[in-house]
């Protein structure tokens, strides 16, 4: 029997809709090819990417030469540019403003063939500083309310660039999906006085239903009602509202968790294409009791089509506690 | 034939655009060659010499992103402008092997002042 289940921050329902007998190989569809030919996010090539804004490992002071070990560009096709101001402006009953924002590109390692499965714990490390950096320095500009990071791999997944990559976009505004489940979180903590991803990550460790890995600081888990089958998030223990309050010491937690995560699930769904975003805090608010930062983890093994795009519901054949288990044993 | 004349490929799989290019393009002095796929584009871009690369991305076959990275594989310094109906392709880093990326309309003026900075570019190179 199918089951209806709903997420307790934003209230989405989905639909665990269990294919019996279906194994987790028969999610991995035709594997991408890997087509080569010129990459222009490898060493050598950085004429064709737009001047780095931050760089890591470069031994020499030699801006956008071959020598780094990470490397953040500004995207060279933005989404919405840097430069003007927002003017923000009626017509009518409709808002509109002009499309300011900063699109960069984290380059994550020079190795054209790393994956974050199989990166090391350092290089890792390296990745979310970068994050943390470039929050911290964009924050700056008081246009911005959000930053999103996110990840694409994979061409199912929006990337047929095989070299490891992620992106972030500053924004003029708190995106929906986000001032939803802000709001879930007001609502929940207004009624119970607690953060209700710490309640999550409690009833998570005591149930041990749906845990895939845990270290000193940080919890994965598949969440309750998840969109996507093998969908996880990846939080801190610790209450923390942003991204960038991590130290060095959670840095390099974070990094031992996710790599294990990443390589659990490609063990299971292998070089299966996936998208991450992260969710933090918006720019603007300081420390939120209510709110709690973290990265879901989306593998692209499903298809939105008309009765998602209609309700808003997910039909998901995989339960979390399947995936969980499979998970927690890879 | 004019040996000065700079010579463009026009890699689409749509007869139409090759239509309106040649005819554009040639008005602009431009010598225009076409290929109806990735694979007969990469032949010509061996064979032809061009100068430039027009290159749409979604064809059958062999898509543009292939064949833009193939080319850029063979010869780096040759300009590519990607041309195609639909701009969440910039969204793939693969994209930014190519020199512009252009969303295909009706007024080409965007494409052409395009194709003029990269060959000027070229030739002060």
């Amino acid at each position: 029997m199918p089951e209806l289940r709903r997420d307790p921050i934003i209230g989405r329902w989905v639909i665990i809709a269990s294919e019996r007998g279906k194994r987790p190989y028969d999610f991995v569809k035709e594997k991408d090819k890997t087509k080569g030919g010129f990459c222009p996010l490898c060493p050598g090539h950085e004429h064709t990417t737009p001047p780095e804004v931050l760089v890591y490992g470069r031994p020499t002071h030699n801006p956008n030469g071959p020598d780094w070990q990470l490397r953040v560009v500004p995207n060279k096709f933005p989404a919405l540019v840097i430069e003007g101001e927002l003017d923000k402006r009626g017509e009518g009953i409709y808002d509109k403003m002009n499309g300011i924002g900063a699109h960069e590109v984290i380059i994550e390692s020079p190795n054209h063939h790393e994956t974050l499965a199989n990166m090391e714990i350092d290089q890792l490390v390296l990745v979310f500083r970068a994050y943390k950096d470039r929050i911290i320095d964009l924050a700056r500009d008081t246009r911005f309310k959000y930053i999103i990071v996110f990840k694409n791999f994979g061409k199912a997944a929006g990337a047929s660039l095989e070299h490891s990559h992620s992106q972030l976009i500053a924004l003029p505004i708190v995106p929906q999906i986000i001032q939803e489940e802000l709001d879930g979180c007001i609502r929940y903590f207004d009624y119970k006085e607690r953060c209700v991803f710490c309640d999550i990550i409690r009833q998570e460790r005591s149930q041990n239903m749906r845990l895939v890995d845990e270290n000193e600081d940080f919890i994965t888990l598949c969440p309750f009602a998840p969109r996507s089958p093998f969908e996880m998030w990846v939080l801190p223990k610790k209450h923390q509202s942003r991204f960038t309050s991590m130290d060095d010491h959670q840095l390099y937690q974070l990094a031992t968790l996710f790599s294990s995560t990443m390589k659990k699930l490609d063990k299971i769904l292998p070089n299966v294409p996936y998208n991450y975003m992260l969710h933090t805090a918006p720019l603007r608010d300081s420390h939120l009791e209510h709110y709690h930062w973290h990265i879901e983890i989306m593998p692209k093994v499903s298809t939105i089509a008309g009765f998602e795009w209609g309700t808003g519901f997910h039909i998901n054949t995989v339960p979390p506690e399947e995936a969980a288990s499979l998970l927690n044993k890879a | 034939m004019d040996e000065t004349k700079k010579k463009i490929l026009v890699v689409d799989d749509e007869e139409s655009i090759h239509l309106v290019y040649k005819e554009e393009l040639n008005e602009e002095g431009y010598e225009v060659i076409s290929a109806l796929s990735g694979e007969e584009g990469l032949k010509l871009f061996q064979e032809e010499n061009p100068d430039l690369v027009i290159l749409d991305i979604n064809m059958p076959g062999m898509d543009g992103i292939e064949v833009l990275r193939q080319m850029k594989q063979m010869k780096p310094n040759i300009p590519v402008i990607i041309s195609s109906a639909y701009p969440e392709y910039k969204q793939d880093l693969a994209s930014w092997a190519s020199d512009d990326y252009i969303v295909k309309s009706f007024n080409l003026d965007e494409l052409k002042n395009s194709i003029k900075r990269h060959l000027n570019k070229t030739m002060a190179n």
